[in-house]
């Protein structure tokens, strides 16, 4: 990809995380808004600018970034247009071991554990299913397992959510549509950790993806050990989900579309291809969230429904062109 | 459609709240026989009052006990757990969208559901059945006085019905006196923390911010209980918080909060969280409360 591609995606980047900051319900102007900054701003801007908005705004652009590493590399790794933690049940996985660990009280750092052990399950689980069925070199067996067990992930907690009082399942229908709205510099940190692990693996596993991309066999042949390959694409992956999960809920459709803007960008190399993929999901799922935040005053939209608002066209034009 | 029984839900709102408050200056017919409940249907008339009741709504079950009826009940949901006699009552599962064949089980003579849209089928299966049925919303104080009196009249018990309706109007008469001429606060009222939910201009919680002497910041939001944005909260600067004892917790403790000038200010106040299930025979008293809270010293 050259050079001038990728400054315009560090530049359509950071000019969403600069108007992600200076804008939302609470009008302030440019100037108030640095001075919320620096901390020199009344004790309101000081807070909404430094306790609100810059968490808000750095969990969306790491929610998007391990969402697009995470559906680049999956793509890639199944040489399937179509794959994505949401629609491969990885995320629903994930939420299955929050949500469990929410309900018997664990304390707020092992939910993330918790839904790594979830989206490794919902990995396995689709991946035995498409076996099963024979099917597991066709894309569309693997995406099938995946959407079944998503909605097998969305039984398990609507069985959990039984009995809950109503506003606690307001609240969990609210998280599974996916929002930042709670973001605190606690969840930017620990998320932090997540995808920096998820992406450099990510990244260092880039070239076999590359191989892996040509078919098993090519790959196999060119020395690439496939199932270890395709086993740690995996993991990464769904470290990367749980980690995003567990932040900001579900969010989906950010992993379709941003690898296919990548490779429309020119990326062609999956090092590239994973890069501008974190980059375009970060910057895209920042506007997302000011969308989620300022469109419907005085509530609030889920940052799911955005982007699947978002992302269901293009899911749709590319199913066209896969079958 | 839509319209005609629309307005024909809304007449019959009115007609009740027409009666509750000529209630005083009117002599007092049997109401049950002839009457309709808050679906608009009307309510069979039975020889005898009823011995074996289902009350699943915790509002309308409180308000049974308030006039007296409540060792008739043999079902309650869940979420029924005022006055303590309740929980020896046995739990039916959910007020919404019910058990209709763990209601059927207790044999009642007359089963009282909440007229949410969610409790139609529930409503139309238990009077094929043959089981007397009756919905009620009740949402706001006004609801509180129809309905006492409408749960008098089918318990037979018309007067314990009055008597528990004057005085609670006279307990919120005495609150809204105290505070009329004192400065109302703007209160934020927090239902729920993630996502935010306040109290809404259509919940009565509202009605007891007004009658306790503050002013609600959401009054202007048509529903109960609407979730709102925080920044949207900032931008409305109330001068109270009004949360539960857990909430209140969480804020001082949570680096955001500081954004609201009333919780840097320390003005977040613990109301009575037994208070918010629904306007029952207990509005009074937690009009009173609030109204401590908000104006110390004002009652």
């Amino acid at each position: 990809m050259r050079l001038s591609r990728w400054a315009l995606i560090v530049v359509v980047l950071l000019v969403a995380a600069v108007v992600g900051v200076a804008y939302g319900t609470l009008r302030l102007t440019p100037l108030e808004v640095l001075h919320g900054a620096l901390g020199t701003g009344s004790a309101t801007q000081v807070v909404v600018v430094r306790q609100l908005r810059l968490p808000r705004v750095l969990l969306a652009a790491l929610v998007g970034a391990g969402l697009g590493a995470s559906g680049a590399a999956l793509q890639g790794a199944t040489r399937n247009g179509l794959a994505e933690p949401y629609l491969l049940g990885v995320s629903g996985g994930a939420a299955v071991g929050a949500v469990i660990a929410v309900a018997l009280h664990a304390p707020a750092a092992v939910v993330p554990l918790a839904g790594l052990v979830g989206a490794l399950a919902a990995v396995a689980l689709s991946l035995v299913v498409a076996r099963a069925s024979g099917g597991q070199g066709d894309a569309r067996v693997v995406l099938m397992a995946g959407v079944v067990v998503g909605a097998f992930a969305n039984a398990a907690i609507m069985v959990a959510l039984a009995g809950v009082d109503a506003n606690a399942v307001r609240g969990a229908l609210w998280w599974m549509m996916g929002s930042a709205a709670d973001a605190t510099w606690g969840q930017v940190r620990a998320l932090a950790v997540y995808v920096a692990i998820g992406v450099g693996a990510l990244l260092a596993l880039a070239r076999a993806i590359d191989l892996l991309a040509l078919g098993e066999d090519a790959a196999a042949g060119m020395g690439v050990d496939v199932a270890r390959v395709t086993l740690a694409v995996y993991v990464a992956g769904a470290l990367l989900a749980a980690g995003t999960v567990a932040a900001a809920g579900l969010v989906g459709f950010v992993g379709l579309l941003v690898p296919h803007l990548a490779r429309m960008a020119g990326a062609r190399t999956h090092r590239s291809i994973i890069g501008a993929a974190a980059l375009g999901g970060a910057a895209l799922t920042v506007l997302a969230d000011l969308v989620a935040r300022v469109a419907h005053p005085p509530a609030e939209l889920p940052l799911g429904a955005v982007t699947a608002i978002l992302g269901v066209p293009f899911f749709l034009s590319r199913l066209r062109r896969l079958t | 459609m839509f319209f005609a029984s629309h307005t024909g839900r809304v007449a019959i709102a009115l007609s009740w709240s027409a009666l509750a408050l000529l209630g005083a200056c009117r002599t007092d017919a049997p109401r049950a026989a002839g009457a309709h409940d808050d679906f608009g249907d009307a309510i069979a008339s039975a020889p005898t009052p009823p011995h074996r009741i289902v009350s699943l709504n915790p509002t309308t079950t409180e308000l049974l006990y308030a006039i007296g009826a409540g060792d008739r009940l043999v079902g309650r949901t869940t979420w029924d757990l005022y006055p303590s006699q309740v929980r020896d009552v046995p739990d039916l599962g959910p007020g919404l969208r019910p058990n209709v064949e763990a209601v059927i089980a207790t044999r009642p003579d007359l089963v009282i559901l909440y007229a949410s849209d969610d409790n139609r089928d529930a409503a139309r299966r238990l009077r094929a059945a043959g089981i007397r049925t009756v919905a009620y919303r009740v949402d706001r104080i006004v609801d509180f006085a129809r309905v006492t009196q409408a749960l008098g009249a089918l318990t037979g018990d018309t007067v314990a019905a009055r008597v528990t309706v004057d005085t609670v109007q006279r307990t919120l008469a005495r609150v809204r006196a105290a505070t009329a001429t004192l400065q109302h606060p703007a209160a934020f009222w927090i239902l729920w923390e993630n996502p935010l939910l306040a109290v809404g201009g259509g919940s009565f919680l509202n009605e007891l911010l007004t009658a306790a002497g503050a002013r609600n910041v959401y009054d202007s939001l048509p529903g109960p209980s609407p979730a709102v944005s925080f920044e949207d909260l900032v931008r409305r600067d109330p001068d109270v918080v009004l949360a539960s004892p857990e909430s209140r917790r969480h804020m001082l403790a949570d680096p955001r909060w500081q954004a609201l000038r009333a919780v840097r200010d320390g003005r977040v106040l613990v109301f009575d969280t037994t208070i918010v299930n629904g306007p029952s025979a207990r509005v009074g008293a937690s009009a009173v409360s609030l109204a401590r809270l908000l104006h110390p010293g004002s009652i």
